[in-house]
């Protein structure tokens, strides 16, 4: 694939990508886009090995996923998300502001992995088979961390 | 639970169209770009030292034969009975000297493999 080829790919899910990174880091902009950037390198290198068994942006996904599980091991960024949650973009109206500051402080006090599939499920609306794909795991095990997930933010949420 | 569904898709997180990204991923590319082309040169250079050494070996291999050929000795009185007795020692034990080769081969193709493995990973 060429770097041509490749950029216009990356371009057209630059954005999906981003913000499933972004509820991923709890609204840490600086270091989702840090990460997504690490993932398309990390993609455009391994660029030889998709076969194209399966869609471009689930395989980028994937990466992106790994990318994020390799930075949570390196860094023990605990508390840095939650910081980052309170800085919400100061254009939004002051009651999105507080949904997202909760949203992204609920997103931080989740296992990665109902982090993830929350995210891939409702942020990007990505079937059960895709989220499989992407993470790695079955269908049911999918189905059991999006449960799990939901009813923890149930918790954490007051709606 | 329909609440907090709802909650989730009317509060996706949202994410401004930054041409900044591109560029700086394409920057990023460009260097890993050179490195790739580095390690690549690399490769090829080993590869043809590895390719010329074994060449050389072979001729040197191939001389020697034939300078044995042409001018053949006593070993014995070389080595002073030392290939006589390894001989033996080899003729005596050779049923058991196949478990540490089998051991040796072993050992050598998981090491191969898992090698392996973990380059096709990157």
């Amino acid at each position: 694939m060429t770097q041509e080829r490749f950029i216009d790919l990356a371009r057209a899910e630059q954005e999906p990508l981003r913000r499933f990174l972004l509820a991923l880091c709890s609204g840490n902009a600086a270091l989702a886009d840090d990460i997504a950037q690490d993932a398309l390198v990390r993609a455009y290198v391994a660029s030889g090995s998709f076969l194209g068994l399966s869609k471009f942006s689930t395989w980028l996904f994937r990466i992106a996923y790994n990318c994020y599980i390799d930075h949570c091991r390196k860094s023990r960024l605990e508390e840095a998300p939650v910081e980052a949650a309170l800085a919400v973009p100061a254009d939004d109206t002051s009651d999105a502001s507080f949904r997202y500051q909760q949203l992204y402080q609920a997103m931080d006090r989740l296992p990665e992995k109902e982090k993830a599939a929350i995210a891939l499920f409702y942020f990007e609306d990505r079937s059960i088979k895709e989220i499989s794909s992407i993470l790695g795991m079955p269908s049911g095990t999918v189905k059991y961390h999006l449960s799990m997930g939901r009813n923890h933010l149930k918790q954490y949420i007051q709606l | 639970m329909k609440d907090i569904e709802d909650f989730l898709r009317e509060n996706r997180p949202s994410v401004k169209d930054d041409p900044a990204f591109l560029m700086e991923t394409r920057r990023r590319m460009k260097a890993v770009e050179g490195i790739k082309t580095e390690v690549d040169r690399q490769r090829r250079s080993g590869r043809r030292a590895l390719i010329i050494a074994l060449a050389g070996g072979l001729a040197l291999g191939v001389l020697a034969t034939i300078l044995a050929f042409l001018y053949p000795v006593d070993l014995q009185s070389f080595d002073g009975g030392f290939l006589q007795s390894a001989r033996i020692f080899l003729d005596t034990w050779k049923m058991y000297l196949i478990y540490p080769v089998a051991v040796l081969a072993v050992t050598l193709s998981l090491v191969l493999t898992l090698g392996g493995r973990k380059t096709a990973r990157l």
